[in-house]
């Protein structure tokens, strides 16, 4: 098993930063998100909580190896959220639905103020990478593998959310030159 | 962005505008209100049977249970 931790500071407040969360795709940092679908979404009426339901396929290239052990190029993603505006929480919780026969990707990230400057959002983010033992000696080295592309689509991902945040501040300023 | 059935594009647009205008002025502002119902719903439909024919139902069925999602499949 593999895990991965990370931790950011974007430099806007919580409800800036979870809305370019709701905007985050497309960018042109994350190319290999090719669709992302709600498929269930409500407010929970006593407590207020915004739940969502969503579905994410990815393509991409990936090492020979791996598309030989998984068929192919192609995952989709489950991912489900809850956003309390009251708490100023944003969490999501994902799990891949294709090739989870072969290995497991549980990830869960958090949105919340920063306790040291209301204006900024700390991001917390975690995962889980387990091959099944049904691959045998290739269970290590597909955990190396899948684990590094996950690295790296954390890493442009989070660029995709600054550079969403940067459209919705430009947004905001032609708004109120305009006034 | 496309969705995964072209058919449903149109309406996923037109229900994704209206849920960044409601969560930005509505639900962050305390709003209890769900302005994007009836888009939502046209939408949900068209995916829900692109899912259907393309056989994903019950892997995000089985899914769920590990991302503590409410929801259940209809």
């Amino acid at each position: 098993m593999r895990l991965f931790e990370a931790a950011h500071v974007f430099k806007h407040d919580w409800e800036t930063v979870s809305l370019a969360n709701w905007r985050k795709y497309p960018n042109s940092k994350t190319p290999h998100v090719r669709h992302v679908e709600i498929l269930n979404q409500d407010v929970d009426p006593s407590t207020g909580v915004l739940r969502t339901e969503r579905l994410i396929m990815v393509q991409q290239n990936v090492p020979a190896l791996v598309r030989r052990v998984f068929g192919g190029d192609t995952s989709y993603v489950l991912e489900y959220s809850e956003v309390d505006p009251q708490q100023k929480t944003l969490v999501m919780q994902s799990q891949n639905l294709t090739f989870s026969n072969l290995l497991s990707v549980g990830e869960r990230i958090e949105f919340r103020p920063d306790a040291q400057d209301a204006g900024h959002t700390v991001f917390t983010q975690s995962a889980q990478l387990k091959a099944s033992g049904a691959l045998f000696r290739l269970a290590n080295k597909i955990e190396d593998l899948c684990w590094s592309r996950f690295s790296d689509n954390a890493q442009v991902g989070r660029l995709g959310l600054e550079q969403v945040l940067t459209t919705i501040m430009a947004e905001r300023k032609a708004m109120t030159q305009a006034q | 962005m496309e969705s995964i059935d072209p058919k449903c594009t149109k309406l996923k647009h037109e229900f994704d505008a209206c849920f960044t205008w409601w969560y930005s002025e509505k639900f962050l502002k305390g709003s209890k209100t769900n302005d994007c119902e009836q888009a939502f719903r046209k939408y949900q439909e068209c995916v829900k049977q692109a899912l259907k024919d393309k056989g994903l139902s019950k892997m995000i069925n089985d899914a769920r249970p590990s991302i503590g999602s409410r929801f259940d499949t209809e």
